[in-house]
């Protein structure tokens, strides 16, 4: 029993940390209408990207967020505006190859700079830790957990409190209609996913120091993340961040509890349940357009 | 008109295409040319039976890896629990393995249906990963990561490649024929009806969800005798290795960079990106960069002909010959 | 249609059967010409880092051959081609390497999971199949009569060692209770069952045993229910990644066991020490090699190393000097028959004695290594791994039980 419950926190607090990846991904969905396949090569780029730093010039791995952040973002509008602006007919489909061309491309390059030993963000304190009766938890976890709430909160912020933040809401609402009423559908777009970049590489930092990870653990991630969002509902950032403690929870509890095998297979058998009664998904919007 | 009609232009291409094919194996040098051949032909098979459902439909599965897998599996075990030696008795259960794929893709496809566009997508990839997960885990049954063998068949030397072969060609014809019998159907009318609009085709009268079922089960099955072959084609399969999220993907690929539905895209798509993978993985893989000159090619394709090469080059075509802006052809977007 | 199909199939097979499809045999290369090893590893995918370190091994072997004159008067040249750890390619490489580019010989890659599928090719075009990591019981099982594992024992077998050290312990000293983890693989799985059945028979409670899928990212889940069980002694199927991990868990949550052993990570060198610090202390892996080994060759292996590397003693991946015993036993046999005929290695080698790093093995009519010393118990001690067990080659005392954690 106390073992379940050591489980829950730690699928709590991990929890935050996919929250943060998968609420990239579905604010990319909301506004642009594309699955971005590529979102777990990003993240991973976000951890190599940090894991340089502290490699090569000690830079702590939280701190250095304040460089990494800015510059996915940057990348996020140019890879926007060169690789996803110019699908004009079937986007759907074709975002997914494109993006999923660029985790390809994305996943050579590290392993060419990085190869594709595994590595791991290791800062001095990473096994350092508080007790809570007689379970410990690491600071990092907690950490982490705190960052992805802040990150999470500032994008609650602009969207909600923001001009800029209710241009992005009224594209993700209709897209058509937000054009009609001037608003710049393409910056928007771009700006959201240079938005959904940042928080991959917060994501990634995080990821980076609690998992061991090598340029093609996208895989794993974006499979992950992808029936976050579909549990949540495509689009919603609510339902991504309900969706991911539900996920890490359950399968972190299914792994002490059941077996390890078992763990991620609960989670896809929630996910199957859910679509059953509720296709659109937790949060979703009932979807009768055509996307 | 003078000029010689388009279609029989295409059809004789695909008599020397088929002509070429048959002979292949007898002219070919050596037997890893046989074996390249067979991973192309297997991949005209995946790609044809994904454009089935995916071209035709527009509802974009990713998780076809899933039968393709699953279907590698039923005839291993087939063959396992009957005790069928190697040799050419286990091909002739690969159409049993393709009929119990057809059932699991009933009911997959009976649940991942009640969705659409977007969560299909992502219904089909978790799909996909819990028959890997099931792989894995059943270890009784599949032998879990310890993978599961085939019989090994007794052919010896440069012989081995060319029953595979044969098998392969055999799948990819029929899935060529189905593609070709439907598109030229009532039935795959109904299809591309509901590809443009699928409330307006229920309007209509099209049983969108029967039809849609249909081609999904019948896309399946025959990604499932696919797998079959190639299983014991390679001999050992292991569940990340058949359910492979690379494969389906791959599949989707050869169709959009072909042609999204039409009968000619997958095959050229696959005839195009197959070779050329293995390749590129075989003489630049050591140095890392081909992962990148793939997606760099193909990131090149999708942007400059979004809609494949079929389409593009017909309506090239279709211009040229008008020499002026002549009606566009309706043909796949 | 399908009926003609079928005829012409039929009939192109009997054409080709009638012609003699009697395989791939090459042509013995003449005395004195250059010859090419091939070779699938897995530069890339999830294997990538230990096929670097067989490539590492496999090259300082050729320099070597060639510094010596060669091959049986052959000069060698190493031809890799990446299988991206993937069984699709390394079966569509062996057949590339043998029957398009027509290598001398073929080596093999890396783990049990692709040297099946690889060893059916190769033994269908009749090649030799030395290899370096495929020692699973499914392996042998196949029955290849072309395939030898040039390891000093077969996998299963590994932690064998380990166990008659536990139990040569003093009955007041000798963990009450154990806890296993594994990855479900055909590499570490058999070695933990094998174990654990051993140490059941002799009275350590098991408290813990789970298998987990080797797709598995997050392993702290897993790592918390080995802390909860309190066993005396933890007993883990790793990889390098989960190696790593489980320990760091140890760590955070202050959990000492008495002793640890980890099938593999704790081998690898620096990509392990590099992660764990000072904290690798007292950690166990069973290994055929070490560093420090005075085997046949060994000292010199381990300078020339050094010497074309760089780094330390440390930092050589026992999967290297895998690789390299394999280049030894070829080396051997191709002496012993006077030849580099395939078929005359495969007939010499299933006979005698092969001097390896590793030691001295031979080899039975499956390719099982016989009669080698056997795989001992190595530990992290002040920084480096040493022999700890048998004493016949340990260099240190066992240190135990395991310090706590710094």
């Amino acid at each position: 029993m106390t073992l379940a419950l050591e489980a829950a926190v730690l699928g709590i607090l991990t929890g935050g940390v996919y929250a943060l990846m998968a609420s990239g991904l579905t604010l990319i969905f909301g506004v642009m209408r594309i699955i971005n396949v590529g979102h777990g090569a990003l993240v991973v780029l976000g951890a190599y990207l940090s894991f340089a730093l502290w490699n090569r010039w000690n830079i702590d791995p939280f701190l250095s967020l304040v460089v990494t952040m800015p510059v996915m973002f940057v990348l996020g509008v140019i890879l926007q505006i060169v690789f996803v602006r110019p699908l004009k007919t079937d986007r759907e489909a074709l975002s997914v190859l494109v993006t999923y061309g660029l985790a390809l491309g994305i996943e050579g390059l590290l392993g060419y700079f990085f190869t594709s030993n595994y590595v791991q963000i290791t800062a001095w304190y990473d096994t350092a830790s508080f007790p809570i009766g007689s379970f410990r938890v690491a600071y990092v976890y907690v950490l982490g957990f705190l960052l992805c709430l802040a990150i999470l909160g500032a994008m609650f912020l602009l969207l909600y409190r923001t001009s800029f933040g209710s241009a992005i809401r009224a594209t993700m609402l209709n897209r058509t209609a937000a054009q009609l009423v001037g608003i710049d559908v393409d910056r928007v777009s771009a700006f959201a996913f240079g938005i959904g970049m940042a928080t991959a590489a917060a994501g990634g930092v995080v990821f980076g120091i609690t998992n061991s990870f090598n340029p093609g653990s996208h895989y794993d991630l974006i499979s992950r993340l992808l029936t976050i969002i579909v549990l949540g509902g495509l689009g919603s950032l609510r339902g991504a961040i309900i969706a991911a403690l539900i996920m890490l929870v359950t399968t972190d509890i299914t792994a002490v509890v059941i077996s390890p095998v078992w763990a991620s297979f609960v989670f896809f058998v929630i996910l199957v349940a859910v679509l059953l009664v509720r296709p659109q998904g937790l949060f979703g919007v009932s979807v009768r357009d055509r996307l | 008109m003078r000029l010689p009609d388009m279609r029989v232009l295409m059809g004789s291409g695909m008599v020397v295409l088929l002509a070429f094919a048959l002979v292949l194996p007898s002219i070919s040098p050596d037997s890893a040319t046989t074996n390249m051949a067979t991973f192309t032909l297997m991949y005209v098979g995946l790609a044809t039976a994904w454009n089935i459902m995916g071209g035709y439909t527009g509802y974009i599965s990713l998780g076809h890896a899933g039968f393709f897998g699953f279907g590698s599996y039923t005839l291993g075990l087939l063959l396992a629990k009957l005790g069928v030696a190697g040799g050419y008795t286990p091909f002739l259960f690969v159409p049993v393995a393709g009929l119990i794929t057809a059932l699991l893709a009933v009911l997959v496809g009976w649940f991942a249906l009640r969705t659409r566009a977007a969560t299909f997508v992502i219904v089909t990839i978790a799909f996909m990963f819990m028959l890997q997960l099931l792989a894995e885990n059943l270890i009784g049954l599949t032998g879990g990561g310890s993978g599961l063998g085939f019989p090994i068949p007794p052919w010896r030397g440069d012989f081995y490649d060319i029953p595979f072969y044969y098998a392969m060609l055999v799948l990819a014809l029929l899935g060529l024929a189905v593609s070709w019998w439907i598109r030229r159907s009532k039935f795959g009318l109904g299809l591309l009806a509901i590809r443009d609009d699928e409330d307006k085709a229920l309007a209509v009268g099209v049983p969108a969800g029967a039809f849609k079922l249909t081609a999904f089960v019948v896309s399946a099955a025959l990604v499932g005798m696919i797998g079959g072959v190639y299983g014991y084609y390679v001999t050992y399969i292991y569940p990340q290795f058949v359910v492979d999220p690379l494969i389906g993907i791959s599949m989707v690929l050869m169709v959009f960079l072909g042609g999204l539905g039409t009968l000619g895209g997958p095959v050229l798509g696959a005839v195009i990106l197959e070779p050329a993978q293995l390749w590129l993985a075989y003489h630049y893989g050591a140095s890392r960069l081909y992962l990148v000159l793939y997606s760099a090619v193909f990131l090149l394709v999708i942007l400059l002909m979004p809609r494949g090469i079929i389409p593009s080059v017909r309506e090239l075509i279709a211009r040229w010959r008008a020499r002026a802006p002549a009606p566009q052809k309706v043909v796949a977007p | 249609m399908r009926k003609a199909l079928i005829a012409s199939v039929a009939g192109l097979g009997l054409t080709l059967i009638s012609c003699g499809g009697g395989g791939t045999a090459t042509a013995t290369p003449s005395p004195g010409t250059p010859i090419t090893i091939g070779v699938s590893v897995s530069l890339t995918g999830d294997f990538s880092g230990d096929g670097k370190a067989l490539v590492q091994g496999y090259d300082l072997w050729a320099q070597d051959i060639n510094a010596k004159g060669g091959l049986l008067g052959h000069q060698v040249t190493m031809k890799y081609v990446d299988d991206a750890s993937s069984t699709e390619q390394v079966v569509s490489n062996y057949q590339k390497l043998i029957s398009s580019d027509q290598v001398a010989l073929v080596f093999g890659p890396y783990s049990s999971l692709l040297t099946k599928p690889a060893a059916v090719v190769v033994e269908r075009l009749g090649y030799a199949f030395p290899e370096p990591a495929g020692g699973a019981p499914s392996v042998f099982a196949a029955g290849h009569k072309n395939l030898f594992f040039v390891q000093p024992a077969a996998i299963e077998d590994n932690l064998v060692s380990y166990t008659q050290w536990l139990l040569s312990l003093p009955a007041d000293q000798r963990p009450a209770t154990a806890a296993y983890a594994t990855e479900d693989d055909p590499f570490t799985q058999p070695q933990i069952d094998k174990a654990k059945s051993l140490l059941e028979a002799a009275g350590i409670h098991t408290v813990s045993y789970k298998v987990y899928p080797a797709e598995t990212t997050d392993f702290t889940p897993l790592a918390l229910q080995v802390v909860n069980s309190k066993a005396d002694a933890v007993i883990l199927g790793t990889q390098v990644p989960d190696a790593i991990a489980f320990v760091k868990t140890f760590i955070t949550q202050r959990y000492n066991p008495k002793t640890i052993i980890e099938t593999a990570g704790p081998d690898q060198g620096s990509t392990y020490s590099d992660k764990l610090g000072a904290n690798t202390e007292g950690i166990m892996v069973p290994a055929g090699w070490t560093a420090g080994s005075t085997a046949y060759g060994n000292p010199i292996f381990v300078s020339e190393f050094i010497a074309k590397y760089g780094g330390t003693a440390a930092d050589i991946s026992a999967d290297a000097a895998e690789a390299y015993s394999v280049g030894q036993v070829v080396d051997q046999a191709a002496t012993k028959a006077n030849s580099i005929d395939n078929q005359k290695l495969i007939d010499t080698l299933h006979t005698g004695v092969y001097q390896t790093v590793q030691g001295p093995m031979g080899f039975d009519a499956v390719g099982r290594p016989t009669g080698g010393v056997g795989v001992f118990v190595e530990q992290w001690q002040g920084g480096s791994a040493v022999f700890v067990y048998p004493p016949s080659v340990a260099s240190a005392q066992p240190e135990y039980p395991k310090h706590d954690w710094q």
